[in-house]
């Protein structure tokens, strides 16, 4: 049955006991397949949490997870189903890259780099307009439209490199790609693939969940994802929160794409950016219950888990076993969700039957 | 009647959360009787039935049918040992055809192959207890009366001898009433027992032959109906003789100006037929204006068209001065208009969210809750504490749902707010349904301190609380106001006729007081 109030040890205990149960099965399979389990673990454990060399590397790998788990995470939170963060992204990273390209090189960086951010955002907002309109006036479904948003986005981009002498297509290079961007237009590396995009990131998480939580703004975005018609009683524009959400959810994704687009790939390249990221933000707002500071550790998380998939197969893990491991953990963690928000008895079959709360 | 015991429950404990919600109680049903079941919302009477009826498996306790101990693994195991329940809110599928329903769930081995034969067995059933329903009309083309009447044919076919029904009138219209308790009549004299669980104390001394209250999930007692007067029910039911003393509304005041004025209003219904049909009524301050009518007759439309969730196609509407006929609810609230509406959870409140959230849910974008649209927990938590106090809403915890709070205590909360506001009419519609006696009369004295300074446009389906409650008695059928009555000039028999569409009505009444 539903829990009433669901207490810290709970939200806590659940997960990291369920990583516990997955570490135990995904041993149990490893030995199977042959591996040392511990070594297989410790290895998992160097690659990606290890030193500040294998820490910067995921968090590197999260900080556009973080921001597509945000664009997810705020249109969940209203029931408004965006599954269109990943074209939003394209669409963040095509303007952010105009912008980088179209300015003068000698653009001082912050500038430039603003410039980059907002209109990249403006980019995404208004790709997510493009579902968010019909959605609010018509009532057509979100799912569909933004997810066949994302294949017109991908086409974009592929003609815009691939297809055509576009302005960001770079002529001199053999192999079609993008310009580079200037110096200015490059987010500043902290530690080797970590740049600035994880503080924007983070900063991102906390001014959303503060949005949410303490704005009267939020306090709408709340009530409609509890109940529209509560919230159309209370005299809240349904359909404006429709529009401002799906903008700001694109607006998010798309800035996960200047992210990629100004510190990693530093130039449009759609074969580096078409890395599922969008779409892998959809599962860090669910596991994160669409709670933007869960989002950060999911992300971080799931990050972990992508870079010690690479280093298990080099030290000559089967690559199967490795998405099996990785599957794993991050669906026995997911399942473990059930158990925050719900308490399970088990009843026995005479008639003194006795309640025994689920162990967290 | 046979005076045997036939469902015999000996020490019940069912908790939730290690909170006993009936707690060693003992009940005693007899063949061929109808036993009333009353008590307070949270006094245990659902736990009870829903352990009887297969849905919750008891902590500790027996229940035995003729002498037998019996121990229901489902809802369906009790059907077998035939105990069924009929719910408030009916379970049927509404596109299947009322036998359909009547089998619907039954073993391939426990019904007839032939759906031809279970209609005719059904028509058989009807006509033997006299709860007529065509069986090959589909759900959706029968009355709420004749909903009713198929959940009991459904547990009468699986060979219910005990039926539990919960709240059975709560739904019905007065005409209706009456031939449920006919049906009812039928079944005990056949030698079926009867579990009816009521907030109504008039019909419950009417038609039980005994009476047991539940109080805090104890039983507090069980009586022969003859032997007892409301007085004493109630006292087992409140433990004190003054919360059972009724308010007398009848007193005298002063009629002030318009608050809430309609004029010519007609509305589209849902499926495209005028479901408001030129309604023109005025409520001045000092005055309960009360709507009766049957559910379904436009109520609904009526209460979202002045609460400006729905545009008139017609006519206009005028709040304490300002026109709000186009105005939405935001704009209507705010020029005096507070609404209680029909559905508590998922309309008057967010019911995943907590009860401070709900208490802010029309006053979070102002001072003090919100400055420059950052919140304030602090002093939304202020606000929440001062009224929970004053409006008595319990059962509430830090942080809790508040689905997970009863009936009375919502419907407080929902006034808390509501009145709160800085108002000058008051929407309530159906505001004492599902409430027990004392909260009913809780919410009915705050309505009517409102009269004293306010408006109030009362909706019920509880004819007797409208005549009880208003000034002045409007009826409405068919989207149109067709009776217009003054408290002192009432006519019940004509307002029933009215209501359900058999009275004459008056076209020369269009505006009241």
């Amino acid at each position: 049955m539903p829990r009433g109030v669901t207490g810290p040890s709970v939200r806590f205990g659940v997960p990291v006991g369920a990583l516990g149960f997955a570490l135990l099965l995904g041993a149990i399979i490893l030995a199977i397949a042959g591996n040392d389990p511990i070594e297989a673990y410790r290895t998992m454990f160097d690659a990606s949490l290890n030193g500040w060399k294998s820490q910067s590397r995921t968090l590197a790998l999260a900080t556009p997870l973080i921001l597509t788990g945000l664009a997810a995470a705020v249109a969940f939170q209203m029931r408004v189903y965006n599954i269109g963060g990943e074209g939003q992204l394209y669409l963040g990273a095509i303007g952010a890259s105009w912008v980088g390209l179209a300015l003068p090189a000698s653009t001082p960086m912050p500038l430039m780099l603003s410039a980059m951010l907002i209109v990249g955002a403006l980019a995404g907002a208004l790709w997510a307009l493009l579902a968010a309109i019909p959605k609010a006036y018509f009532n057509a479904d979100e799912i569909i439209t933004t997810l066949m948003l994302n294949f017109i986005a991908l086409s974009l981009m592929n003609w815009l490199i691939f297809g055509s002498r576009s302005f960001w297509r770079d002529p001199r290079r053999p192999v079609p790609g993008g310009k580079r961007l200037p110096e200015n237009a490059v987010m500043p590396s902290i530690s080797g693939r970590l740049h600035i995009g994880i503080i924007i990131a983070v900063v991102a998480a906390v001014f959303l969940w503060w949005l949410l939580r303490k704005t009267s703004w939020g306090f709408q975005i709340r009530t409609i994802g509890d109940s529209p018609r509560a919230a159309s009683y209370a005299g809240m524009s349904v359909r404006l929160k429709t529009l401002t959400v799906l903008a700001l959810s694109g607006a998010l994704a798309a800035i996960a794409g200047v992210s990629e687009v100004s510190g990693v790939t530093k130039g449009l390249e759609p074969v580096a950016l078409t890395t599922n990221i969008g779409f892998t933000g959809i599962i860090v707002a669910v596991v994160a219950r669409s709670n933007p500071l869960g989002v950060v550790p999911v992300s971080i998380f799931l990050a972990a888990i992508a870079t010690s998939g690479s280093r298990l197969q080099s030290i000559g893990i089967n690559v199967e076993v490795v998405l099996l491991l990785q599957g794993l953990i991050f669906l026995t963690v997911t399942a473990g969700e059930f158990f925050v928000t719900n308490s399970v008895s088990l009843a026995r079959t005479d008639a003194t039957a006795t309640e025994t709360e689920a162990a967290a | 009647m046979n005076s045997a015991t036939h469902l015999e429950v000996r020490n019940l404990t069912k908790s939730f959360y290690g909170v006993p919600a009936i707690d060693s109680v003992d009940f005693d049903l007899r063949g061929g009787e109808i036993h009333g079941l009353l008590g307070e919302n949270g006094a245990g009477k659902s736990t009870l039935c829903s352990v009887l009826s297969g849905l919750y498996k008891p902590n500790s306790g027996t229940v035995s049918i003729d002498g037998q101990a019996v121990q229901f693994r489902s809802p369906q195991d009790a059907s077998n040992h035939g105990v069924g329940m009929v719910y408030q809110h009916f379970r049927l599928v509404d596109s299947f055809t009322v036998a359909q329903n009547v089998v619907l769930g039954m073993h391939k081995r426990q019904r007839p192959r032939s759906m031809r034969q279970v209609e005719s067995m059904v028509a058989d059933l009807a006509e033997e207890f006299g709860l007529h329903v065509n069986p090959t009309a589909s759900i959706w083309q029968l009355s709420v009366g004749e909903q009713q009447r198929v959940e009991i044919l459904k547990q009468l076919f699986r060979g219910a001898r005990i039926l539990i029904l919960d709240e059975p009138t709560a739904v019905l219209a007065a005409q209706e009433t009456d031939r449920l308790f006919e049906a009812v009549s039928t079944m005990v004299a056949k030698g079926h027992s009867v579990v009816l669980v009521s907030h109504k104390m008039a019909e419950t001394m009417a038609y039980t032959d005994r009476i047991t209250v539940l109080r805090r999930g104890v039983n507090a007692g069980s009586v022969t109906t003859a032997d007892t007067t409301p007085a004493e029910v109630a006292r087992m039911m409140f433990g004190d003789s003054a919360a059972a003393e009724r308010t007398n509304f009848a007193t005298a005041h002063d009629i002030g100006e318009p608050v809430l004025s309609l004029s010519g209003v007609s509305v589209q219904g849902d499926h495209g037929l005028m479901a408001v049909d030129d309604a023109s009524f005025t409520v001045r301050r000092g005055q309960v204006v009360g709507v009766a009518g049957v559910a379904g007759n436009g109520q609904r439309e009526l209460q979202e068209v002045i609460a400006g969730l729905r545009t008139p196609v017609n006519g206009t509407i005028e709040i304490a001065g300002t026109d709000c006929t186009t105005a939405g609810p935001k704009k209507t609230a705010q020029a005096g208009l507070a609404y209680v509406p029909e559905d508590r959870l998922g309309v008057g409140l967010a019911p995943g969210l907590p009860l401070e959230h709900n208490i802010v849910l029309k006053s979070y974008d102002r001072s003090p809750h919100s400055r420059r649209g950052v919140l304030s927990n602090t002093e939304i938590e202020k606000t929440m504490n001062k009224l929970v106090e004053k409006f008595d809403v319990r059962g509430n915890r830090s942080g809790m749902r508040v689905s997970l709070m009863s009936g009375g205590n919502l419907q407080k909360a929902i006034l808390a707010r509501e009145l709160n506001e800085d108002h000058q009419v008051l929407l309530a519609a159906a505001p004492t349904r599902g409430l027990d006696m004392a909260a009913a009369e809780a919410v009915r004295a705050h309505i009517i301190e409102e009269r004293a300074k306010r408006g109030v446009l009362v909706f019920s389906e509880d004819l007797d609380e409208i005549v009880k409650m208003s000034d002045v008695v409007l009826v409405m059928f068919k989207g149109r106001i067709v009776g217009s009555f003054a408290s002192d000039e009432l006519d019940l028999d004509e307002i029933g006729l009215l209501m359900t569409g058999s009275g004459t009505p008056d076209p020369a009444i269009q505006a009241s007081s």
